[in-house]
């Protein structure tokens, strides 16, 4: 029993450090971005979320203008970098779950390669 | 006393139902639901194993399944680490809570499987009570972690009645080996193996089956 799990043990920590030769070698944390935090990689279709209000990402909330792309403000302003990846997936998941619980075409909702995609298009 | 074979069945078919309660069309995706219905099988054998009953004479029938429990947490981990190469980021140094918490619930049920297994079980306890007191706090433990991970999470359960009687469910196994027998030596239901494979099987199809191919 010990060596069965021990070995289970082993290698999934293999598997934790070292990436599956099958995987994408990019889907990792690195810095990206204007920002000197490492991030995953992410992905954005524009042409897919024209039905969702400019100002859902490009805002300002200071004062309620719209403003640059989201992701510039939330990688590099340390008030709100550390939230990044719960502001991400509330904004997004989220968005996506409920629209896939309706019955509706929607964006990945579990599945995180999905969205983690090396291209950073935004 | 509830049957053996009831037992299996029933707990099964509860926490997959709790699941669609809310979204039955929401999947996470072929592989990933696959995965996911790996976990809430582990987490429903994890129920059953709470439950105590009379002996009938098949003493490795808690211990098979047991170990049974173990392999499908196992699959689960490994099965979605090997499907989506970002997950192993979500073990790292960062990682989200409920992340921590179901490493957690595996180590200390892989610890339970390895401190029960004789001859070593004699090796680790100095008394049969010992053990079973052991045992039980143990086993509860592993039950509050994996009711963290699966709740907080928050994908399969997302609403908060399907929160709270998910946990109505885990909380009552937890605590099964002391209402349903007060005051006695509670003994492990024989619970058959065989009953909990076949329908745990037939329930993470149906899983998959209706959060990605249904119309």
């Amino acid at each position: 029993m010990k060596p069965v799990l021990a070995t289970l043990f082993l290698a999934g920590l293999a598997m934790v450090l070292f990436r599956m030769p099958w995987t994408d070698p990019e889907a990792s944390r690195s810095v990206r971005f204007p920002g000197e935090e490492p991030v995953l990689a992410m992905t954005f279709h524009h042409n897919a979320h024209f039905t969702v209000a400019c100002a859902t990402c490009h805002h300002e909330f200071v004062d309620g203008t719209t403003g640059p792309p989201c992701i510039n403000c939330h990688v590099t302003d340390p008030t709100v970098a550390h939230r990044l990846e719960t502001q991400f997936h509330t904004l997004c998941r989220d968005c996506h779950a409920e629209l896939a619980s309706d019955g509706e075409t929607s964006g990945p909702t579990r599945r995180c390669i999905a969205c983690h995609l090396p291209d950073n298009a935004f | 006393m509830m049957t053996a074979r009831f037992l299996p069945v029933a707990m099964v078919v509860t926490v997959f139902a709790l699941t669609f309660l809310a979204t039955f069309r929401l999947g996470g995706g072929w592989v990933w639901d696959i995965g996911n219905g790996l976990g809430f099988l582990a987490v429903a054998g994890l129920a059953i194993q709470m439950f105590p009953a009379a002996r009938t004479g098949i003493r490795q029938r808690h211990e098979l399944l047991g170990y049974w429990v173990l392999a499908l947490a196992f699959a689960h981990g490994f099965w979605l680490l090997a499907v989506d190469g970002v997950v192993r980021f979500y073990l790292m140094p960062g990682a989200p809570f409920y992340m921590w918490a179901g490493l957690v619930a595996l180590i200390v049920l892989s610890a339970l499987a390895l401190m029960s297994h004789m001859p070593e079980r004699r090796h680790w306890h100095k008394s049969r009570a010992a053990f079973r007191r052991l045992h039980r706090a143990l086993s509860v433990g592993v039950i509050a972690a994996t009711g963290l991970h699966v709740t907080l999470s928050g994908f399969y359960l997302s609403r908060g009645y399907q929160v709270a009687l998910f946990v109505l469910l885990l909380g009552t196994a937890a605590l099964a080996p002391w209402w349903m027998a007060p005051g006695r030596p509670a003994r492990a239901l024989q619970a058959p193996v065989a009953v909990f494979l076949s329908c745990g099987g037939l329930a993470g199809v149906l899983f998959v089956l209706i959060r990605n191919a249904a119309p």
